[in-house]
């Protein structure tokens, strides 16, 4: 309804109503717009010219597809950065998150309420030396030579996942998340802890909706019920295990050893038998850490190469630069933001005193584009001098003037399936590419940019579906 | 919401699902004996709040009569017994300044308590109370014949506090509009939004600029107004300022706004006032007992207390809730209902006792502490409180007269909403057509 009052002029300036002063539904208001990527919106300055940062940004879809020069503002002006909407603190520079990653007894672990009812009792939860024992309990299991010897498995359940496609020496077009990516990782993972073939469709349910009940949103409800049926599924595995274990086969038909189940029925901590409730637990965690991760880093890592074509023909040519590619996709787009910490005492970090039992946010995807440690971080360059691709380091994160990405975490807590996810995405990549002969993103199937045109970014976490034109060999 | 969650009886609740795996937060909550809590966290925080915040706030009143309100760091205090009595306790609770929200103290001095001041602003004001209200239902009239239907929210309910003011401080017509935006800008100093409160302590600066040859010019040559009494007091555009900052104009806007909007949609209650002009000031204060514009009165502890069944810090933020204690059915019975004539309503101010004639009294903008002033002095004659109520009755005693047969524009739906947390509860679009008299 036009007016004619001025005043309402004057209302609308000052207080941002829209010009007839009548909202357009109740409860719709101004958001923050979608800016161009790599720039940041304006979210005002201090008469000292330091720029402010809103917190109501951090649930908006702008910062979701375009976070990083807002964690640029954080880590350029508030390292330490209050957030009083939710209470939380956030740490964003490289060398602050990995020291606060290294200092297990300032930055613990130990929850004041978070995932512990979807998860249980696991040892994301535990310190020091109780978390040592409990961790190398299955970590040793997805290291090393167990690793090595699993090989030829996952080999094979890649090239059973292609030949599904029904794309004999044909072109088409397919979507690598529901065809490859979803599927790929959870069944390694149900390998590797001997879960049943009959188990398995019930177990990618339980997964998903275990993942989505994390947040301690509506899903939560869903999520533990899917932890309860998980649970009496694997307490009746359990059962039987400790009757009577099982055993991975090699191709030969050799056993290679007992599958993780199996070896974690007979593992004795201090004594004691774990329960069954300690390995279901256990295993929520595996499914969770192993799956949705390694899924958004296929697929993270298959958009990024295929739009730089220079650097995916130079990985064809030389496989050897596989690790090269998934450790840059990983610095450059993580599929896990970040971790939380809670401080044991009051610590004072660049002027900020955070005080004890304060929850702080260690940003990995921020520093992991801190640009004190790499060179231009928002360039995806699989070549780049300053990043570290080698055999991950278990204890440090800086080798030779190279730095680790913080996509695993460093210390104590670091993901202890970075290993696996590591040779599933590598090889399961190679694979694909060698039975590949002409692949390319079907861009008019993918979501877009706000130009309407190029491809949309991949912002925060991982892209959800991935549209390929392929030609099998 | 009626949803028999919230309406009930308080008790130590056990979620069936969550049961094995009970969060340390929640361990605690059950040792120290405390129910679960009846809201989320995060309800008093969400735009729901912000258009109708009533759900929220019974639910509280009926469960927790002192809500740990973790993510605003305060205590919400919601039963009409209990706010009255943090209004009333001046030795343990104080009241701060909005320059203290807004932090920018030590930017000027808040001049209001003066004698010379206060009696400016009655003097000035009760004379300009009728004239702006007519001049601007003159506009009001004309905005009708240009656009077929006036806005009263904006053209008069937002506009009228701010004309009274310009008229106070003897500021120059065309600095009007100037002068306007940065008063209203200004309301939002102590926003917690940190892109709103720039923009406001902006506005504050700007004005500060502006008044500068203001009160030069008032220094030597003072006439009537509010600017030339500060600057003859020996102060200069800093006051005045720090003055307006804490002048709570917008709680005149909010109230006429409110009760507008209530009359203009309860068209029974609007018929008796114009029947009865004197009724007037009752529908005011029942406006502001049913759909008050000012939310929550903060007030911090002096020392550690114990109240409501709870250890309150030295210095916590107690945020007493006017909306939740007016709705209170222990204080008002069917206290959702709009009624004019409601008999379980004090009439009287409530200074320093909120039941002066054994009813109760709405609890509106947070004042009520007891007078320092048992016997009202000659030089000051009124509250802010009755100012407030005084100029709101005669600016819609003229509109009533002014505006004959007034009523909704056709397909009209008004709504009252915040347009930010913490702020102004209000109505921003009443599209009205009217016969001009």
């Amino acid at each position: 309804m036009a007016s004619s009052c001025p005043f309402h002029a004057v209302v609308d300036r000052a207080f941002g109503i829209d010009a007839a002063g009548v909202p357009a539904e109740p409860g719709a208001r101004k958001d923050f717009p979608l800016m161009p990527v790599g720039t940041a919106v304006d979210m005002g300055h201090a008469p000292d010219g330091t720029p402010l940062f809103d917190p109501r940004i951090f649930t908006t879809l702008e910062f979701q597809r375009n976070p990083y020069p807002y964690y640029r503002i954080l880590r350029d002006h508030h390292p330490v950065f209050h957030d009083r909407l939710s209470n939380a603190y956030y740490l964003t520079r490289y060398d602050d998150i990995t020291a606060a990653y290294l200092d297990d007894l300032g930055f613990n672990t130990i929850p004041k309420g978070s995932s512990s009812g979807v998860l249980g009792n696991t040892q994301l939860e535990l310190s020091g030396i109780e978390h040592r024992r409990r961790r190398n309990v299955y970590g040793r299991h997805l290291v090393g030579l167990a690793l090595e010897k699993r090989k030829p498995y996952i080999e094979r359940l890649a090239n059973e996942l292609i030949d599904a496609w029904g794309l004999d020496g044909s072109s088409g077009t397919i979507e690598l998340a529901r065809s490859f990516a979803n599927e790929f990782p959870i069944r390694v993972v149900c390998q590797v802890l001997g879960i049943p073939d009959d188990g398995r469709d019930r177990f990618f349910y339980w997964y998903s909706s275990m993942m989505n009940g994390l947040g301690g949103s509506d899903t939560a409800q869903q999520g533990r019920e899917a932890r309860q049926d998980l649970e009496e599924y694997v307490a009746e595995l359990v059962e039987q295990r400790r009757k009577q274990p099982t055993f991975l086969y090699d191709e030969a038909g050799a056993p290679i050893g007992k599958d993780i189940i199996s070896e974690l029925c007979a593992t004795e901590i201090d004594g004691d038998v774990m329960s069954t409730e300690e390995i279901t637990s256990n295993i929520a965690l595996v499914v969770g850490g192993g799956g949705e991760t390694t899924r958004g880093a296929i697929l993270n890592m298959w958009y990024l190469l295929l739009q730089h074509p220079e650097q995916f023909a130079a990985v064809r040519a030389d496989e050897s630069l596989w690790d090269a590619a998934f450790h840059e996709t990983l610095r450059h787009s993580t599929s896990i933001g970040g971790q939380p910490r809670q401080t044991t005492f009051d610590v004072t970090l660049h002027g900020v005193t955070i005080p004890a039992g304060s929850l702080v946010h260690c940003v990995d995807v921020s520093a992991n584009h801190d640009d004190r440690i790499f060179a231009e971080p928002e360039r995806f360059d699989i070549f780049r001098p300053d990043l570290y691709s080698g055999k991950l380091l278990r204890s440090g994160y800086a080798k030779d003037g190279r730095f680790s990405h913080m996509a695993f975490g460093v210390g104590p807590h670091l993901c202890p399936g970075a290993w696996i996810s590591h040779q599933e995405s590598v090889i399961g990549s190679m694979v694909l590419s060698r039975r590949l002969r002409d692949v390319r993103i079907a861009v008019e199937k993918m979501p877009k940019d706000i130009d309407d045109t190029s491809l949309a970014p991949i912002g925060l976490g991982s892209i959800r579906n991935l549209w390929l034109d392929v030609e099998l060999v | 919401m009626t949803d028999s969650r919230r309406t009930a009886a308080p008790e130590v609740a056990v979620d069936e699902a969550a049961a094995g795996f009970r969060t340390y937060e929640v361990y605690q909550r059950e040792r120290v004996w405390e129910p679960r809590p009846p809201i989320k966290p995060r309800e008093l925080y969400t735009p729901q709040f912000l258009d109708d915040p009533y759900p929220v706030l019974t639910a509280l009143r009926e469960a927790t009569p002192c809500y740990r309100d973790w993510p605003g760091n305060a205590f919400w205090v919601t039963r009409y017994d209990d706010v009255t009595s943090v209004f009333v306790d001046e030795p343990n609770y104080v009241t701060r300044p909005r320059a203290w929200f807004a932090e920018l103290e030590g930017i000027g001095r808040d001049r209001r308590d003066e004698i010379a001041v206060r009696a400016c602003v009655t003097r000035v004001g009760d004379a300009a109370a009728a004239e702006v209200a007519h001049a601007l239902c003159d506009e009001l009239a004309a905005e009708q014949d240009g656009a077929g239907a006036a806005d009263l929210a904006i053209g008069f309910a937002a506009r009228y506090p701010v004309e009274l003011w310009a008229r106070v401080l003897g500021l120059p017509r065309q600095s009007f509009a100037w002068f306007a935006e940065r008063l209203l800008r200004l309301r939002r100093a102590a926003s917690w939004e940190p892109r709103t409160r720039e923009d406001a302590r902006t506005a504050f600066h700007e004005l500060l600029a502006g008044l500068v040859p203001v009160v030069a010019q008032r220094r030597d040559d003072p006439g009537e107004d509010l600017v030339s009494v500060i600057a003859t007091l020996g102060g200069d555009e800093r006051d005045v300022v720090a003055t307006l900052l804490e002048e709570d104009h917008d709680t005149l806007h909010g109230s006429l706004a409110n009760l507008w909007f209530l009359l203009l949609t309860h068209p029974d209650q609007l018929g008796i006032v114009t029947e009865e002009r004197r009724l007037v000031k009752a529908a005011w204060l029942e406006a502001m007992r049913h759909s008050t514009p000012v939310l929550i009165a903060r007030r911090f502890t002096r020392h550690e207390v114990e109240r409501f069944g709870r250890l309150l810090p030295d210095g916590a933020l107690v945020v007493c809730s006017a909306a939740a204690a007016n709705r209170d059915p222990r204080a008002f019975p069917d206290p959702d209902t709009f009624s004019i004539t409601r008999k379980n309503l004090c009439h009287r101010e409530a200074r320093g006792h909120y039941r002066a004639d054994g009813l109760c009294s709405p609890v509106s903008f947070g004042t009520g502490a007891p007078s320092k002033h048992p016997a009202l002095p000659e030089d000051r004659p009124r509250s802010r409180f009755a100012l407030t109520r005084d100029t709101a009755v005669t600016a819609s005693r003229v509109l009533l007269d002014r505006l004959g047969d007034v009523r909704l524009a056709d397909g009209a739906t008004p709504t009252l909403r915040s347009l930010q947390w913490g702020e102004l509860r209000t109505c921003w679009s009443l599209p009205v057509t009217f016969t001009p008299a």
